[in-house]
């Protein structure tokens, strides 16, 4: 647990256990070959090492002060994979494999950890590990619904943690029309076009036998329980209905995947995103061609056009009070190496991180609101402060979904 | 008379003596509804998309609405499958009704189905889901104990505060922590009494869940406007035996409830 601009390392300051790490008394603990000593550097532990989460963690593990101590995931071939590549890079056999995730979090002697689970384990696990202490970068998209969102939000505030979410598209790719929406290059806004993607659909796939090494009760987590099936939890892309990313069950689809970048991109240039919309529209084929978000300020976001693209106006819009959001201009990558190198700035000196949990939360709602709106179908609205649908008790049930035990956010 | 002229005088005929007229989307419900029976993991997911669409259409028919779960709740005390009462629970937990209560609240003492039951339940915000729960609580064991504890912590039920505070020298230490942190949700003064004691009881599996919900319940103080007893909570946990990090927590809500408005 970091304690602000490196005094660190909690178990110099008396936790026992961590006192007999092996790692303190290795030569590689004392620095050289460009890394900083152990003292120095931040621990880190990878949870849930597929593609993606094994990627973020190989792109943290590009930075000298990242020792990477511990991988986790309910494979353990996908552990075993992720523990030789952390041995090689330390030149040690120390990183431990979990298949638990609570182990890790238990854990005195890691500093963050890095989430690159399937979505519905986004916020729990999160959760847990900031309420022990640890600062996170969870994987985009940041929840499965909305109330997790605020959840993380809460805890993170309620524990001074720093936590990141991902979509390095949000800068990397849709950065440059951003900042020329921000300066007011482009006029006042009054539409803007971003398509993520569908919503995900109902599984209801047939058992198979469950892999030997895969833990099935731990990868289904809070979600109902289910038979296993190779095409429930795979890895396919988009809403082919061969993985995860395709079920409601695990996943806000195609919306909340890209949309954590397309969304986030629009929100971030447009200064959307420390509120939300007040009216979700569904696609009627009249006056709503697509999907539409109305927010406060006039300005129309459509789920179409690929995007995200922006829409001045012609004319005095009635309404519309948007302006350029010049002060975002400051808000930037902190430190060296993008995202990965923004977090790593951010825990050694507790600012606020690019892509902030609140932030974060903000979009994935939109996501979210935007799937809830599908399956309605029928117009909403949406109160951004109190995060609630206004007198909608039916759209209200939606914002969260009962776990199974033991799980709480 | 062509036999169209004939059709539309019956339709006339019937609509004058207000008899109901089976529409194709109520055949297509019928039909679905009897695919329910053997429905199972591994059936075409689409035999139920005429109950999908009539679930979502009853918005603003409420006579409509109450017949649906009507349906759906009588195929919970069927001998269907878990997969059929699964989807049963699911449209259940968006347009059930305290009526529903009484064929739902069963399940939530059988270990495949309880989670089920919960999902309905939880998301039903009349007060006789909540009271169903309660009830649920001293017949059930273990994980789906668990689980029912953290449903009526989701609601932030008041009146299981007894029952709560009695789990917490619970011998299942996963029952004894989900009733902290239930507690803690509840956030009333009768729960901070009961946390103080377990933070300074907890076994140390369980120190950081008593810490965590003992700092829910003082945000849940000051959101209340009980700044002192929230502040009592925040002095006791800024001591050297709690972690840094619950530690700086508390500080930090100290903070925060000396410049909160109530």
């Amino acid at each position: 647990m970091i304690n602000l601009p490196f005094s660190r390392r909690r178990f110099l300051g008396g936790a026992g256990a961590a006192l007999a790490a092996p790692y303190v008394i290795t030569s590689n603990a004392l620095g050289g070959e460009g890394r900083p000593a152990a003292s120095e550097r931040i621990t880190m532990a990878g949870i849930g090492m597929g593609g993606r989460g094994s990627g973020d963690l190989r792109g943290f593990m590009g930075h000298s002060e990242v020792q990477v101590l511990a991988v986790c995931d309910v494979y353990k071939s996908r552990q075993e994979g992720m523990k030789r590549h952390v041995d090689d890079k330390n030149k040690n056999s120390d990183c431990t494999m979990h298949t638990d995730f609570r182990e890790v979090v238990a854990r005195d002697d890691i500093d963050a950890v890095v989430i690159g689970t399937p979505d519905h384990w986004h916020a729990l696990i999160s959760i847990a590990a900031m309420k022990s202490g640890k600062d996170v970068f969870c994987e985009k998209p940041l929840t499965l619904t909305i109330k997790e969102g605020r959840e993380m939000v809460d805890v993170a505030r309620r524990y001074g943690r720093i936590c990141s979410s991902g979509s390095q598209r949000v800068l990397g790719d849709y950065g440059g029309l951003a900042r020329q929406v921000q300066k007011g290059e482009l006029g006042q806004i009054h539409k803007c076009y971003c398509d993520p993607g569908p919503p995900p659909v109902d599984c209801n796939l047939p058992g198979e036998p469950i892999p030997d090494d895969l833990d099935w009760d731990l990868w289904l987590g809070p979600a109902p329980w289910a038979p296993y099936n190779a095409f429930r939890c795979g890895r396919a892309y988009g809403i082919s209905r061969k993985g995860f990313r395709s079920w409601r069950d695990y996943s806000g689809g195609m919306m909340t995947d890209w949309g954590g970048h397309k969304f986030g991109g629009a929100m971030f240039a447009l200064g959307l995103d420390e509120t939300g919309p007040t009216e979700i529209h569904p696609p009627d084929g009249e006056e709503h061609k697509f999907l539409t978000y109305k927010f406060a300020c006039g300005i129309e976001m459509m789920v179409g056009g690929g995007g995200p693209k922006y829409e001045k106006a012609e004319g005095n819009v009635p309404g519309l009070t948007w302006k350029p959001p010049t002060h975002l201009l400051e808000r930037d990558y902190r430190g060296n190496g993008g995202l990965p190198g923004d977090v790593l700035h951010c825990i050694k000196t507790r600012e606020k991180p690019f892509r902030d949990v609140e932030w974060a939360h903000r979009v994935a709602t939109v996501c979210h609101l935007g799937n809830i709106c599908y399956e309605l179908n029928r117009p909403l609205k949406w109160d951004p402060v109190a995060e609630e649908f206004p007198g909608d008790d039916e759209a209200n049930r939606m914002t969260w979904r009962p776990m199974r035990g033991p799980w709480k956010l | 008379m062509s036999a169209k002229m004939n059709l539309i005088a019956c339709l006339i005929a019937a609509l004058l003596l207000g008899c109901a007229v089976p529409t194709m989307a109520d055949e297509a419900v019928d039909k679905a509804f009897d695919a329910l029976k053997t429905y199972d993991w591994g059936t075409d997911r689409n035999v139920l998309k005429p109950l999908d669409d009539a679930v979502a259409a009853s918005h603003g028919d409420a006579a409509a609405r109450a017949a649906l779960a009507k349906q759906l709740a009588a195929v919970l005390g069927t001998d269907a499958t878990q997969a059929a009462k699964d989807y049963a629970c699911r449209k259940l937990s968006l347009i059930a009704s305290a009526a529903e209560v009484p064929a739902i609240a069963p399940l939530l003492t059988d270990d495949k189905l309880s989670h089920m039951a919960r999902y309905a339940l939880e998301r039903m915000p009349c007060d006789e889901a909540v009271a169903a729960m309660r009830d649920a609580l001293p017949t059930v064991k273990g994980r789906v104990k668990v689980g029912v504890i953290n449903s009526l912590a989701v609601r932030r039920d008041a009146a299981s505060t007894g029952a709560l505070v009695a789990l917490l020298k619970d011998s299942d230490a996963q029952v004894a922590g989900a009733a902290a942190s239930a507690l803690g949700d509840v956030g009333s003064s009768e729960a901070a009494k009961a946390l103080s004691g377990f933070v300074a009881a907890a076994p140390d599996s369980l120190k950081l869940v008593a810490a965590d919900a003992y700092l829910t319940c003082a945000e849940r103080l000051v959101a209340a406007g009980k700044k002192l007893e929230a502040l009592a909570i925040y002095k006791a946990l800024n001591k050297p035996e709690q972690p840094k990090h619950v530690q700086n927590a508390a500080k930090r809500g100290m903070l925060a409830a000396m410049s909160a408005k109530k």
